[in-house]
């Protein structure tokens, strides 16, 4: 009989949400709990300290010196480390470029129209500025997703279980799991969400709307474009996006726009840099996009700060 | 001479939430806070982007009350555009909400207070879960019958809403698309199932509950109370905000949630990252209230489908209206649960909710929205400004714990109080966990959890530490 691989979990800043995803394994959980044995899961158990393990599973970000220190734990006690959502990978949302915290206090607290004192808190934790997981500690492995779908959790850490293993979701984008049909039309105006109602069988694309499936990866089998809503991107750019250094998501998302409608891409280029706060809002903490030229997020964090 | 009892929860809870209690030399509390250490600045980094994607973002604030964060920004954003949601978006609208409910309720209902509730004070503190719940077997079956509520409403939750957790597909002016006449009937049986295992949970945990009536007795705290109504009956959707006063059934004030700047005023406090809010009244007095379950049931008239409103009356007959024990919170919660459960037999039962008309086409950018709901633990409020591009200006939240923190406080208070003599340490701990636990706060939801709070507690005298208990 071979041992099972031990696993340890940990949780940071984030929304919680992961966790209620592993939580929707269902009937799949007891099945997935059989396979490993578990060291460390707040969930289930009262376990405080931070025991070896083969596989350490992080999600949310960090925020806190106390979200630090439980990272570095985690780091030296688990062979191998996954970062679990877009939180751990690419900061989240909350990553807010960098915002520095005394801003963030400063719009809560001083400015803000309801509140009638005028001071922020002071004998308490002091903020860090948001960070993904892999610049404090080192990272083998990615699962980004807001949040992954269950299917991806079971199969990304049966991978890990099992050398022989191999998933059913690979690189792909989310295109490849979307039903709409690709088709040129004669659309020559960018449309917002809210511009008409989209035609529900129609590539969003073909249609003028600003859809990242293309460049996104799919780790979540695009739930967001079959229920007649684009793309907006939570589980980070698809894989030429993020790795390769001449690609980027202005262009390509353009580029496949233009191809489909009478919108020229310098005229979709122009409108994504200019709301490129609200194309970037789940990845603009990540590091590896910051130094990334062709990513422009270190601009949008110029301009934000 | 003061001492200090610091209760740190440990484990999930650190860095999120710490306890501190104050006391004299006669043994009373003089003060006691319950610290939120989280801050993520939602408010800051929404600025500048398109107000149309809000409610696709916002939801991120919380995992578990996801539903109710991106139904109150749609509501905002349609504001904001100008336009009323057609009637069978709305009734979606509702159906999202009240899966939501199901979840929300369900989960706290069995794996958090069930513990409290249902299992004697001596019972060991590693078989106080949900684990102990299960192999309890008094338990094990309301446990079960939970687990596959909670498997009904999101399997509700993720049809209407697109995704799980996290959903879509309310947008500005209605939904993304219709409801399939054949989805619809298969939900319509998946409620009905709902509705009759929310009967038998109800009733198992009532008829548990008969024999410790002196729990749902204790605490008990006076307090204004906020809460929505439509036309007087409870609604978790819409309607008007109610304020009612700790001693009169009457409603004090009424007012339209847009209006909320203008009633509810927000203080900061040096010690936590949570602002307190306050009531404005009619004579200018700043008053603390209490919002979530016992809230909306105090506040409401009556209750529009059959079985949750008889539950009312029978719980106002029991403990008076409006009734301030805080435990309550949980008997209120049930019947919420009732009410859920009701009212999507009801809505799924409609073949109006298929239509195709679904979404109102959009006017013109006003520039303000301000969405107004109850999320499960109480009211929530989204307040954006946009430039006339519906690109976000402004920024304001006001979640439902930010509104119960002054009176978490104050029962931790009480509860320390009860029990600072006891020297069952265990006792004490559980006492003011049990306290906290009544308005499920949820702080990114760093409480909501499966299983007890890891904390510690020190108490000092004269600077010296006389009194540690811990449980990790």
């Amino acid at each position: 009989m071979t041992t099972l691989k031990t696993f340890s979990f940990e949780w940071l800043s984030g929304c919680s949400g992961c966790e209620v995803a592993f939580a929707d394994l269902h009937e799949n959980l007891p099945t997935v709990l059989a396979e490993i044995s578990l060291v460390r899961f707040p969930i289930l158990m009262d376990i405080k300290e931070y025991p070896c393990a083969d596989v350490g599973v992080i999600t949310g970000s960090i925020r806190t010196e106390h979200d630090r220190e439980a990272a570095h734990k985690m780091r030296n006690s688990c062979d191998i480390i996954v970062a679990l959502g877009t939180c751990p990978v690419y900061g989240g949302p909350h990553a807010g470029y960098q915002i520095n915290p005394d801003d963030m206090l400063r719009h809560a607290f001083y400015n803000n129209p309801t509140t009638i004192t005028k001071n922020a808190p002071k004998n308490i934790p002091e903020l860090l500025e948001n960070r993904t997981l892999d610049t404090e500690i080192k990272v083998d492995a990615y699962l980004p997703g807001c949040p992954p779908h269950p299917r991806m959790i079971i199969e990304g850490l049966r991978t890990l279980i099992d050398p022989n293993f191999r998933p059913k979701f690979g690189q792909h984008n989310i295109c490849f799991s979307c039903p709409r049909k690709m088709e040129e039309t004669q659309i020559s105006a960018i449309r917002r969400n809210f511009d008409g109602i989209p035609n529900p069988n129609l590539c969003f694309l073909s249609q003028g709307y600003i859809c990242l499936g293309s460049v996104t990866i799919d780790r979540c089998l695009a739930p967001c474009p079959k229920a007649g809503i684009p793309c907006f991107s939570c589980s980070g750019p698809s894989l030429p996006v993020l790795l390769e250094p001449q690609k980027d998501m202005r262009v390509l998302v353009a580029e496949r726009i233009a191809q489909l409608t009478n919108i020229s891409v310098t005229a979709i280029i122009a409108e994504l840099i200019r709301n490129e706060k609200t194309y970037n809002l789940f990845v603009n903490g990540s590091a590896m996009l910051r130094t990334k030229p062709t990513a422009r997020i270190a601009p949008i964090i110029q301009e934000n700060r | 001479m003061t001492r200090q009892i610091t209760i740190d929860p440990i484990t999930r809870i650190e860095g999120h939430a710490r306890v501190e209690i104050d006391i004299d030399d006669q043994q009373r509390v003089i003060g006691s806070i319950f610290k939120v250490l989280d801050f993520r600045g939602w408010e800051t980094f929404l600025l500048g982007t398109q107000v149309e994607k809000m409610p696709l973002v916002t939801p991120r604030i919380c995992g578990t009350c996801s539903v109710s964060h991106h139904l109150t920004s749609v509501k905002a954003v349609d504001q904001i555009f100008g336009v009323e949601p057609p009637p069978s978006a709305i009734m979606l609208r509702y159906v999202m909400n009240l899966a939501g409910y199901l979840h929300s309720h369900s989960i706290h209902i069995f794996a958090l207070a069930a513990p409290d509730l249902l299992l004697s004070p001596e019972t060991p503190p590693a078989a106080r879960n949900l684990v102990g719940l299960i192999q309890n077997d008094k338990t094990a079956t309301i446990a079960k019958m939970a687990l596959e509520l909670r498997r009904i409403s999101t399997d509700i939750g993720e049809e209407i809403g697109g995704r799980g957790i996290h959903p879509v597909t309310a947008v500005a002016g209605g939904m993304a698309q219709p409801l399939a006449e054949e989805t619809r009937v298969r939900l319509f049986h998946r409620a009905q199932r709902g509705l009759e295992l929310t009967k038998q949970l109800f009733d198992a945990v009532t008829t548990a509950l008969s024999v410790n009536l002196d729990v749902l007795d204790s605490l008990p705290l006076p307090s204004y109370y906020l809460g929505m109504v439509n036309n007087g009956c409870l609604d978790h959707y819409q309607g008007l905000l109610r304020a009612l006063t700790p001693n009169s059934t009457q409603p004090s004030l009424e007012f339209n949630g847009t209006e909320w700047g203008r009633y509810l005023k927000e203080q900061s406090t040096p010690d936590s990252y949570a602002k307190a809010v306050f009531l404005q009244t009619e004579n200018n007095s700043l008053q603390p209230y209490r919002v979530g379950p016992l809230a909306r049931i105090n506040c409401c008239d009556k209750i529009d489908t059959p079985l949750a409103n008889e539950a009312l009356q029978q719980l106002r007959a029991r403990f008076g209206h409006p009734c301030h024990q805080t435990p309550l919170y949980h008997y209120t919660r049930l019947i919420e649960l009732l009410y859920a459960a009701e009212k999507l037999v009801v809505l799924l039962n409609d073949r109006s909710i298929c239509s195709n008309q679904i979404r109102t086409p959009l006017q013109n950018i006003t520039g303000i929205g301000i969405g107004v709901l109850e999320a499960p633990r109480g009211v929530l409020i989204h307040d954006y400004r946009t430039n006339a591009n519906g690109i976000v200006t402004a920024v304001n939240l006001m979640v439902a714990t930010q509104q119960n923190i002054t009176a978490i406080n104050q029962t931790i208070g009480m509860a320390a109080q009860q029990l600072l003599d006891n020297h069952n340490d265990e006792m004490l701990m559980n006492g003011i966990e049990m306290g906290i636990r009544c308005y499920d706060p949820c702080l990114s939801c760093a409480t909501h959890r499966f299983g007890e709070m890891k904390m510690e507690i020190i108490i000092r005298h004269n600077h010296q530490i006389i009194r540690n208990l811990r449980r990790f």
